[in-house]
């Protein structure tokens, strides 16, 4: 899910940029220093919205940067346990799928496949049912239940499934 | 913080932080990450410029999933799905999927059945109804 969420981060300026533009110099390095990054607490941060305030610099002793508590809004995005949401199938292999909902990986294992769907392997590799009705290959849209979550310093990976009611591949009204 | 395996979005449990937080719809998102994106590219002063990879996955994402793609459309559906007494978790997941029935309603978000606040099947009909209409003359 994104959320839009204040955040507060200490910043350190080189004295060069004080001035009349240090507001801009400010939120520039802002910009640059945390849009993208990932933390285990808030997820991907995706892009600053605003500056809610900037707060009063403390000279570092010995080497005259300064040190500012910004906070600002941003968009962020961070999948939770049990939360449904819409994503896009970027791999298939025999021990189940990888998909994509914006920059979260989310590994469906084939346990959590539903057991009427069956591996196919070719060029193209899928999860098809015996009737042949419903197919699941590379950039197919699914809809999954994010049952549990890794956070790596810079990464979070996600489990899904795709074994519970309403569940599954996404009904495109073009095929329907 | 909460720790990761005390956390569980079909009861809420999302941690202070985030239920404090304004939660957003993918077609919200969208609106947001372009006007962003076009900010980028007017500050390089070049269309070309390449986006950030968290940004441009994202823009990708949401552009994908959204069920409204006008702005006014967009509005309404917020203001009209916050009548209804919805955490904004549930406001933004059943904005992001529409369920077309009360049933796949309230198994995308178990929340609204277990806490009994007095959202019957009724009320999630004519919830659902109103979202149909706004889509059907976006």
């Amino acid at each position: 899910m994104f959320f839009h969420i204040v955040l507060e981060r200490n910043m350190q300026l080189h004295p060069r940029h004080f001035g009349r533009n240090l507001r801009e110099n400010l939120v520039a390095k802002l910009m640059k220093d945390v849009e993208g990054t990932c933390s285990g607490q808030h997820g991907f941060v995706v892009a600053i919205t605003g500056i809610e305030n900037i707060g009063k610099g403390l000279i570092r002793d010995g080497t005259g940067f300064v040190t500012f508590p910004v906070k600002y809004q941003c968009v962020v995005f961070r999948p939770f346990k049990g939360e449904i949401l819409e994503a896009v199938v970027t791999m298939v292999n025999k021990m189940g799928f990888f998909a994509e909902a914006g920059p979260v990986q989310i590994f469906v294992s084939n346990h959590l496949i539903p057991d009427d769907m069956e591996f196919q392997s070719g060029d193209m590799p899928n999860y098809t049912t015996s009737d042949g009705s419903v197919k699941i290959q590379k950039d197919s849209e699914v809809r999954l239940k994010i049952i549990g979550t890794r956070v790596d310093a810079t990464e979070i990976f996600c489990i899904g499934t795709i074994k519970d009611d309403f569940l599954g591949v996404i009904n495109d009204p073009a095929t329907a | 913080m909460l720790r990761a395996d005390e956390e569980d979005a079909s009861e809420l449990k999302i941690g202070d932080d985030f239920l404090k937080a304004k939660c957003l719809m993918n077609s919200e998102v969208a609106i947001l990450l372009e006007h962003r994106c076009d900010q980028m590219k007017h500050m390089s002063g070049d269309s070309t410029t390449q986006l950030p990879q968290v940004l441009e996955k994202s823009l990708q994402y949401v552009k994908r999933f959204s069920r409204f793609t006008n702005q006014g459309s967009v509005k309404q559906v917020r203001e009209v799905l916050s009548r209804y007494q919805l955490a904004e978790f549930e406001l933004a997941v059943i904005g992001n999927l529409c369920p077309e029935n009360v049933e796949e309603a309230k198994s995308v978000v178990p929340s609204l059945k277990t806490k009994g606040r007095g959202h019957d099947d009724e009320a999630i009909e004519r919830l659902l109804n109103d979202l149909l209409m706004i889509k059907k003359f976006e």
